[in-house]
């Protein structure tokens, strides 16, 4: 570990009613990995947007290389050698790899573009990368993970002196993983400063020299990877010790009635010949690594994309299901991981959210009728315990775990037997966490069916009756929870893997 | 901060607009001599009348999130077709009247087929259908003007439509089916879909609703009272030319933005269409008696456009 | 290999090719009066606006916008133009550098609404082209002067005639312009920074933003080269057209728009080519002028192309489909 590279002090920036970072500090040295972790919305990603120029601060000092700069654009940060791997990829799918790695600085002829000298360019970054790709491919035609790599290789193009992780194994395969690190501590050889932003414990212990958390927009501290546990890191990150019991036996009992039965179901490369049972009353947890092909597997089943082939049988009843709309008579619900999306209308009242379902059941003739709306939603307010002034607010004013609370209402007015809760605590505080737990397993409790897709170890091995593991678009294990393990479930996550 | 619960009721933005249609009511008399004559006020009258019917229709559309902007020419081949109808084949009045509406409608299907089943982009299929409404207006008139009966002929009768012995039948009947769009869209399970799934059509399919159904049922919709629109306009016009129609669907389109319809759906307000409409025909009428062509109504509805959708997406961004 | 010559044969540009010669082959074979030179040359005389029209708005269609205000604006360049050589003068050339500037002005201020104000594409073209409809209305009709007149030297640009009268011999010049403007625009679309950012644009803007690329002053570009195209497809429409007439235009546009897409741009964007533009414009050209000698009127042109505009759209949204699937 060299001398310090980066340093950010006193960072403050607010948005519209939050504020974001509230004086933090950070410092990378030169052949450092420095992680980066905090739970959402802990500002992580704001400090890192802040440093890089999309956001701009509203006070505090950056100073880089022994000078204090700011960054005005990503240009210009990348311009100076500090460059991010963004989350979300930042790649224009029509066009080449090499097209993409050089964009913003092409290499010229004249008036001309030079492509070839952009291919050799890019042909010689991957191979001392040791990375496959053709330069000449284009992006869209990748897997996700082999973006990712284009995105590594881009940053690494830019001459950079610092380079930002964030969540790069998020869409990546174990094998891609090794491949990363691997290029990582590459890096790191040749004194790169790195800062590894990540959720994965594991990774941090391996792949960190120094840990700094946040926590809601504040700076914790900062910790030496060696020298410290999981616990102490996870202690810092949630502020106070959660000791989460894994269940450990199911509570369905042997009787209870299949409810949903799937056979062979195959939609395109993420969804082959999927097959399970769900019984009345049990929740049912779907685990496996990011592009397992979980969340597709429900959307296939729900009919919310199309399915090549499968039965599903409800009741003992074979249904066919080619639209939400089939299944949602069925009386099956979908929560999606992407509520603003997928779930709700952010603009609408947390009533007409409320009733979307089941619009049906609140008509006067044929006009709506507002107030039995009204009530009904008031009472699942009530019962769930919604935090709101009224039944009127507009969803968009409501906080992660209230909007899931408005989805889940949504389904129970609609009377639905079978719920999938597709990542049912992303994106939602600590708090409310505990309280959407609590909340699926009286609706266990009561007789309702659940699919928990989660990408949360402690999260499957809290709630599930029963643990069915995906890897790679296929089922790959079925486990009750008596005899499931942390090691169990990653070794058939990670069974296609080699 | 507290709103003043009458100004909420009534909405600020429609209450500005009302006040600026009566400020421009008051200029225009003030610097037109006869501005508020009888005849004038008729004249407004019949511009508010066909192109209210248009704005209510496309309001439908765009609180999808879409866009219609073949209204003007399908309404134009509603009133060619049904007037060739009435006059070359002797079709009853009635029948001919129903003509047009089912016209519009079947105008309306067609486009919201295409956007809703096969999401073609609804611009694309407004060219479209702009130019198979010209197309059509122009085959089957074989490129001649029509001409519906006046009201001293044996089939004026449908004027009474418009004006009955100096009472505004016109008026009330619009009145009447605006209220009857704002019930459709605000007060039925119909309305809350479209303006639901103009705001977030995934989140909506995902809760199990046909939004195909719903997004076309907005267009078929828009097509009827663009067929309704084309009655009102021969009935104060009385002659159609195959082959135009252009321009008044920046003016349908503008007197809906204006009032305060957002251009990414979601977001409606019929009483704002109303009174957006009655701006729209009072400035078109207030150019032509300040004597000046139509060249400039086609400029400054084409200005009003730009600004209103401007406002919308100025006030967009400050809610993010 | 074998895999490049299935690539080949399942491009677009290459269907639309084979579509080209077919259609003429069955108005070859249907009509005597298709086979005529003279038809040739008509076909060529309104080929050449809406190329010009239609090479330009490839740009805004591939980054996912659209330019509604070619049509009218063009009449509406040769109308001002037209006046101020009739009325006041103007040398002709100074007339064509007048109307690619308007078109430029036209195009900026489309690409300032679009790219920086964040109106909807449709909607702020929808706009400006009544505008410059409006404008052109207030003009008188405009003939420009004709080849033998003076100043009429800009007719060989496209056509020149030699000898006069009945013994006229026509060659149709303006096919060398076809050339060097495709095969240039193509250039400048796969291989400059320009042409490569449009794609960006349309493929992921965001994106492209976040790439450190101003994309703003590209996006705007990308409809000033329209508007300049409109610019000059406003002296091929007065070299064809007789006399210009203020309050046409509209809906000329659309066969520009259509041929762009017949040609196989994406109808979300992000891909598009020159070649394949001046292809699907050979087809509703064909379709324009083939339609008449076949017996149907032309008045039914107007209807098929609004459909082939559709159809060319869905033939696209079909592919984008069937790749999702395999997904």
């Amino acid at each position: 570990m060299g001398e310090v590279i980066l340093t950010m002090k006193d960072i403050d920036k607010s948005f519209p009613g939050v504020h974001a970072l509230d004086h933090v500090s950070f410092e990378v040295c030169k052949g450092e990995v420095h992680a980066l972790m905090g739970e959402n919305g802990a500002g992580k990603s704001t400090l890192m947007k802040v440093l890089t120029g999309i956001y701009t601060k509203d006070s505090g000092t950056i100073i880089y290389e022994g000078k204090e700069v700011t960054f005005h654009n990503t240009r210009e940060a990348q311009d100076a050698g500090v460059v991010i791997v963004h989350q979300e990829l930042n790649m224009i799918g029509d066009l080449t790899v090499a097209q993409n790695i050089f964009i913003g600085r092409e290499f010229m002829k004249g008036f001309r573009i030079d492509d070839k000298k952009m291919i050799a360019e890019s042909r010689k970054l991957f191979d001392e990368l040791h990375i496959d790709i053709d330069p000449q491919a284009k992006m869209n035609d990748l897997t996700v993970g082999k973006q990712q790599m284009c995105e590594i290789a881009k940053a690494i193009s830019h001459q950079a002196k610092v380079i930002i992780f964030d969540e790069p194994s998020a869409a990546l395969t174990e094998k891609e993983i090794e491949d990363l690190f691997a290029i990582i501590r590459d890096l790191r050889e040749r004194q790169l400063g790195i800062v590894y932003i990540s959720h994965r414990m594991d990774e941090i212990k391996v792949i960190t020299d120094r840990v700094t958390v946040m926590r809601d927009g504040t700076y914790v501290g900062t910790l030496i990877t060696k020298e410290c546990t999981k616990e102490d890191i996870i202690n810092m990150m949630v502020g106070r010790v959660i000791y989460e019991e894994p269940k450990t036996k199911s509570l369905v009992p042997p009787d209870a009635p299949v409810v949903l039965k799937v056979e062979h179901l195959n939609a395109g490369r993420m969804v082959q010949d999927v097959s399970f049972e769900l019984h009345r009353g049990e929740i049912l947890g779907f685990s496996g690594l990011m592009g397992a092909g979980r969340t597709e597997t429900a959307r296939a089943l729900f009919g919310a994309d199309p399915k090549q082939s499968g039965d599903i049988y409800v009741n003992g009843k074979k249904i066919e299901i080619n639209s939400p709309e089939d299944a949602v008579k069925a009386g099956i619900g979908y929560l999606s991981e992407d509520r603003k999306r997928y779930g709700i209308v952010v603009q609408k009242s947390i009533t007409q959210n409320s009733t979307l379902a089941c619009l049906d059941r609140y008509v006067n003739g044929p006009f709506l009728n507002k107030k039995a709306e009204r009530e009904i939603t008031q009472k699942y307010i009530d019962e769930l315990s919604t935090k709101t002034p009224g039944p009127d607010q507009l969803v968009v004013n409501l906080s992660g775990g209230n909007q899931q609370k408005v989805v889940i209402a949504k389904w129970l007015i609609q009377n639905c037997d079978i719920l999938i809760f597709d990542e049912p605590t992303r994106g939602i505080d600590v708090g409310a966490k505990n309280e959407i737990y609590k909340l699926m397993a009286r609706l266990a409790a009561e007789g309702k069916s659940i699919i928990m897709i989660s990408s949360e170890m402690t999260e499957i091995l809290r709630m599930s009756d029963r643990i069915l593991v995906m890897c790679e678009g296929r089922k790959t294990g079925e486990i009750p929870i008596e005899e499931a393990t942390q090691e169990l479930i990653m070794d058939k996550a990670t069974r296609n893997i080699q | 901060m507290k709103q003043n619960p009458i100004i909420k009721k009534l909405g600020l933005n429609r209450i500005i607009l009302t006040g600026v249609l009566i400020l421009m009511y008051v200029l225009f008399t003030a610097a037109i001599p006869n501005f508020s004559s009888m005849a004038r006020i008729r004249s407004i009258m019949n511009y508010v009348y066909f192109l209210g019917f248009l704005s209510l229709g496309v309001t439908f559309v765009i609180a999808t999130g879409g866009i219609d902007f073949s209204i003007g020419p399908v309404m134009f081949c509603c009133a060619l077709v049904a007037g060739y109808c009435l006059n070359s084949y002797g079709v009853p009045m009635p029948l001919a009247l129903l003509i047009s509406i089912l016209v519009g409608g079947l105008f309306g299907t067609f486009n919201g087929y295409l956007v809703s089943h096969w999401s073609v982009p609804p611009f694309i299929v407004s060219m479209a259908s702009m130019n198979i409404a010209k197309g059509i207006g122009n085959i089957f008139t074989r490129s001649q003007t029509v001409s519906w009966p006046l009201s001293t002929d044996a089939n004026g009768w449908f004027r009474n439509l418009i004006v009955y012995k100096g009472f505004p039948v016109g008026l009330f009947i619009f009145g009447v089916v605006a209220i009857i769009c704002g019930m459709i869209l605000y007060n039925t399970k119909a309305g809350r879909y479209i303006l639901c799934l103009g705001s977030n059509r995934e989140a909506v399919r995902l809760s199990g609703v046909n939004t195909k159904k719903y997004e076309m049922l907005a267009y078929v919709i828009c097509g009827v009272l663009v067929g309704i629109a084309a009655i009102f306009f021969v009935g104060a016009y009385t002659t159609v030319q195959p082959g135009y129609g252009d321009q008044y669907n920046n003016e349908a389109i503008a007197g809906c933005v204006m009032g305060g319809t957002s251009m990414v759906g979601g977001l409606a307000s019929i009483g704002g269409t109303v009174i957006g409409v009655f701006i729209i025909s009072l400035l078109q009428s207030g150019i032509l008696a300040f004597g000046m062509a139509k060249d400039v109504q086609l400029i400054t509805t084409g200005i009003i456009v730009i600004i209103a959708v401007y406002a919308d997406v100025m006030a967009r961004r400050r809610k993010n | 290999m074998n895999r490049k010559k299935i690539r080949v044969f399942s491009d677009q540009r290459f269907i639309v090719l084979l579509v080209v010669i077919a259609l003429t082959a069955v108005f070859m074979a249907l009509s005597t009066g298709f086979r005529r030179y003279s038809t040739l040359l008509q076909l060529l005389d309104s080929g050449y606006y809406f190329l010009l029209m239609a090479v330009g708005v490839t740009f805004p269609l591939i980054t996912g916008g659209v330019d509604l205000s070619i049509g009218t604006g063009m009449v509406c360049y040769a109308l001002i133009a037209g006046t101020l050589v009739r009325n006041n003068n103007l040398p002709v050339a100074v007339a064509i550098i007048l109307c690619l500037l308007m078109g430029a002005m036209t195009g900026f201020v489309n690409g300032v609404l679009i790219a920086v104000m964040n109106l909807p594409p449709f909607l702020a073209t929808l706009c400006t082209c009544m505008i410059t409809r409006g404008i052109g209305s207030m003009m008188n009709a405009t003939p420009w002067p004709t080849g033998s007149q003076a100043g009429g030297w800009f007719h060989a640009i496209f056509k020149y005639v030699q000898g006069t009268g009945r013994r006229a011999t026509q060659y149709p010049v303006g096919l060398i312009l076809v050339v060097i403007v495709v095969l240039l625009m193509e250039f400048i679309l796969n291989h400059t920074r320009f042409g490569r950012y449009t794609i960006a644009i349309g493929s992921n803007k965001e994106a492209t933003v976040l790439s450190g690329i101003s994309v703003k002053r590209y996006h705007v570009a990308v409809y000033v080269v329209c508007g300049i195209f409109a610019g000059l497809a406003a002296v091929a429409y007065a070299a064809a057209t007789p006399t210009v007439q203020p309050g046409t235009g509209a809906g000329l546009e659309l066969d520009a728009i259509g041929g762009v897409f017949v040609g196989g741009v994406a109808a979300r964007g992000g891909y598009g080519s020159v070649l394949g533009t001046l292809a699907g414009v050979a087809v509703i050209m064909l379709l324009r002028v083939g339609l008449p000698f076949i017996g149907l009127q032309a008045n039914w042109q107007q209807i098929i192309t609004g459909l082939v505009l559709i159809g060319a759209v869905m033939i696209d949204i079909i592919k984008q489909r069937r790749a999702a699937i395999r997904q």
